[in-house]
């Protein structure tokens, strides 16, 4: 098969494949989060401060007031770069034709120039926090390989796509870096339900704690007689 | 530390296990396949499972929650850095009860449980004083105190749980006295006719504390150690029952006195066995309402568990100082401005101040009569931990933790104050923090926040509390 006829095969199929992975995967990880909380609802949401946890979690997606002494440069970072994951993707011109195609839904435009401000800012951000993982030693203690495989991965697409964009910084066929993108992309949406990268919806869920501290009468000496029979004792 | 001869006779284990603390154990063999097998029925039955899920799948390990954690900032063991703890856990759920754990098991470098590795829980699990203080730096919300509970709670199911905490809590649920100092009841009531002579000789009324009365409106709890060793705090919460005219409204059960619940600190089961205890005792004297005193996890323990486990016939929990604001507001008592002249700063104990319940009621308390007021940075739902939390400061083996670690951010929090009192309205607070102004000779008292309204209050028909300052002061000299 020619470049070109992968290039269209990822633009076709393969694209209506992945994607259809993601959000299934994603639909799969809200739904059951939505049934755990909903199931047994009474005993499990009491008390659980809803408005303090959505104001909590909205505040996060712009952390300013989060910039504690030690984390400025982690915190911007990930907020910068977050930035460019979350518009240019959707509203790139180039990328809205695909939306439009596949999904019948035409959205805003990003200007060119916004663009490429924000995925160079994508890339050098996500350089920064690869560095710091990679570098730094308490990150790097934490970190597990997957930790270090997934940065690059987000990068590439950014930084394939701003170079098929720009042919006077492309060293490399424009086909070839095409078909780049889109793959690398695509690995993206397949990669997003089974790895760190679900929390694009269980950052929506993973803060309602409080739901977890409700905890299920009689489950402990259940758990001891299961264990200990009529030996449970304290 | 050796495993020593257990508890009523049991055999010691073979195995040299190292702790920092002692531990009653039953036998480990196969410790491996108990951890997995008590990891397994904790999953089929609670809710862990859809936490550890969520958590295992989207955990960043960004380390946020590194600055954020007060032991972490003090020893600088990465150990200590809230998510490499969590992650523990984390990789044995993933590893053991997971398809994909299992199935990346096979194509790569297995991860495995081993009795190290559990020896490793026991240990950092206990390094923790579960503050929670790192949730609120974690940008996804991890609750990384839970998680650390959630490990004690495990290791607790295969006898890895420090021997101070155990043993109390068998007293609790088991013992003759069920309280965790083992006050029996004939000691409670000297020590209750005890505080009336204190009260009537300063406070110049003749007060007999309300026992066994049925049909009051609250069951007063506090934690038990109270009645040995901080009597000006309960006093002060007598005074404020009495001056507000509430006296007949409350009662002391002699069935069951102590607030304490160790089970907050590592066992679900022992959680809601200590909590059926108290309502027991007071569906017994037919109370409406739990009020507890200065003490924090007593407190967290009963409003947030109660209504857990016992659904919509649990009667309502007040912790003691919204008892007493609620009185000042409506101008039940009134309290002196010009008795405490020393210059007071507040800690906010976590388990009440964490999630915000307990933040502005005390300083607006402490405002209205305490005319040199400083607070400390961080306050309120971002202070620091004591550095005795999660139980640890019951634990003595680990006292040298407590002071050159866990409780060195607050130490150095409470000198820059320049505070000559430090009102910490917990029991565990307050030893820990005693424990602290001791180890790095800090020129400050720590009191409860009813110590110093018990110096204030106006009594009616009492004496004024400037002539009870006057006297105190004669004393003195």
């Amino acid at each position: 098969m020619s470049v070109d006829a992968w290039i269209a095969f990822a633009k076709g199929p393969l694209f209506a494949l992945s994607f259809l992975i993601m959000m299934l995967g994603l639909g799969r990880q809200v739904a059951l989060q939505l049934y755990f909380i909903s199931s047994k609802k009474g005993r499990r949401l009491r008390g659980v401060p809803w408005k303090s946890v959505a104001r909590e979690t909205l505040s996060w997606a712009v952390p300013v007031r989060h910039m504690q002494p030690g984390t400025e440069l982690f915190t911007a970072s990930s907020f910068l770069m977050h930035i460019g994951i979350v518009l240019v993707p959707p509203l790139l011109i180039d990328h809205i034709v695909l939306w439009e195609h596949f999904l019948g839904v035409r959205l805003p435009a990003l200007g060119r120039d916004t663009a490429d401000v924000l995925t160079l800012l994508t890339i050098a951000c996500g350089l920064l926090l690869l560095s710091l993982r990679t570098f730094a030693a308490r990150h790097r203690m934490v970190s597990r390989p997957t930790d270090f495989l997934l940065l690059p991965l987000v990068i590439l697409p950014f930084l394939s796509g701003y170079v098929a964009g720009h042919p006077g910084v492309n060293p490399f066929p424009w086909n070839a870096m095409m078909l780049t993108h889109l793959l690398s992309a695509e690995l993206l949406f397949v990669l997003m339900p089974f790895t760190k990268l679900v929390h694009v919806v269980l950052f929506f869920f993973d803060r309602i704690s409080a739901v977890y501290w409700q905890l299920r009468p009689g489950a402990g000496a259940k758990i001891a007689e299961a264990l200990y029979g009529e030996e449970a004792r304290v | 530390m050796e495993a020593e001869a257990g508890y009523q006779g049991e055999a010691p284990s073979p195995r040299r296990r190292v702790f920092p603390y002692h531990v009653l154990q039953r036998p480990d063999e196969k410790l491996v396949d108990r951890f997995l097998e008590a990891f397994a029925w904790v999953l089929e039955y609670t809710d862990y499972k859809p936490l550890l899920d969520s958590y295992s799948r989207s955990t960043a390990k960004c380390n946020r929650c590194a600055v954020a954690c007060p032991i972490l900032l003090a020893s600088g063991d990465p150990r200590d850095i809230p998510c490499y703890r969590t992650n523990i856990l984390l990789d044995i759920y993933r590893r053991y009860f997971t398809l994909g754990g299992w199935a990346s098991s096979r194509l790569s470098t297995p991860f495995e449980l081993t009795e190290d590795l559990i020896d490793e829980m026991g240990d950092v699990f206990y390094r923790c004083t579960v503050c929670r203080r790192c949730t609120r730096s974690c940008p996804l919300g991890f609750d990384h105190g839970l998680i650390t509970r959630l490990g004690r709670y495990l290791l607790s199911l295969i006898g890895i749980v420090p021997k101070a905490l155990q043993v109390s809590v068998r007293e609790q649920l088991l013992g003759e006295t069920h309280n965790t100092s083992k006050v029996p009841r004939a000691g409670l009531l000297d020590v209750l006719d005890f505080l009336s002579e204190e009260m009537a000789e300063s406070l110049g009324v003749k007060l007999e504390f309300p026992t066994d009365k049925t049909g009051r409106d609250y069951v007063f709890f506090c934690a038990v150690s109270d009645y040995l060793m901080e009597p000006d705090t309960l006093m002060g919460n007598a005074a404020v029952l009495y001056a507000a005219g509430d006296w007949d409204r409350w009662t002391i059960g002699l069935c069951n006195y102590d607030g304490i619940n160790y089970g907050l600190f590592y066992s679900d089961w022992h959680l809601e066995s200590i909590i059926k205890q108290l309502v027991s005792e007071v569906h017994r004297l037919q109370g409406r309402n739990i009020l507890i005193g200065e003490c924090g996890h007593a407190s967290r323990a009963a409003h947030d568990f109660i209504p857990a486990f016992m659904g919509k016939s649990a009667p309502p929990v007040y912790n003691f100082m919204e008892y007493t604001l609620d009185c000042l507001r409506q101008g039940k008592i009134t309290l002196d401005p010009d008795v405490i002249t020393e210059r007071v700063t507040y800690h906010d104990p976590c388990n009440i101040a964490r999630s915000g319940w307990i933040v502005e009621q005390p300083r607006e308390i402490l405002r209205s009569f305490i005319p040199d007021f400083v607070e400390m940075t961080p306050r309120g739902a971002d202070n620091f931990c004591c550095g005795g939390g999660g139980g640890l400061v019951s634990i003595d083996e680990l006292h040298e933790f407590r002071m050159e670690i866990a409780g060195k951010v607050k130490a150095e929090q409470i000198e820059r104050t320049g505070a000559d009192l430090v009102v910490a309205p917990c029991a565990n607070c307050k030893k820990q923090l005693k424990e602290i102004v001791e180890h790095y000779h800090l020129p400050c008292r720590v009191v409860g926040l009813h110590d110093l309204i018990l110096r204030a209050i106006d009594i009616p028909g009492g004496t004024p509390p400037a002539e009870r300052k006057e006297a105190a002061a004669l004393l003195e000299v």
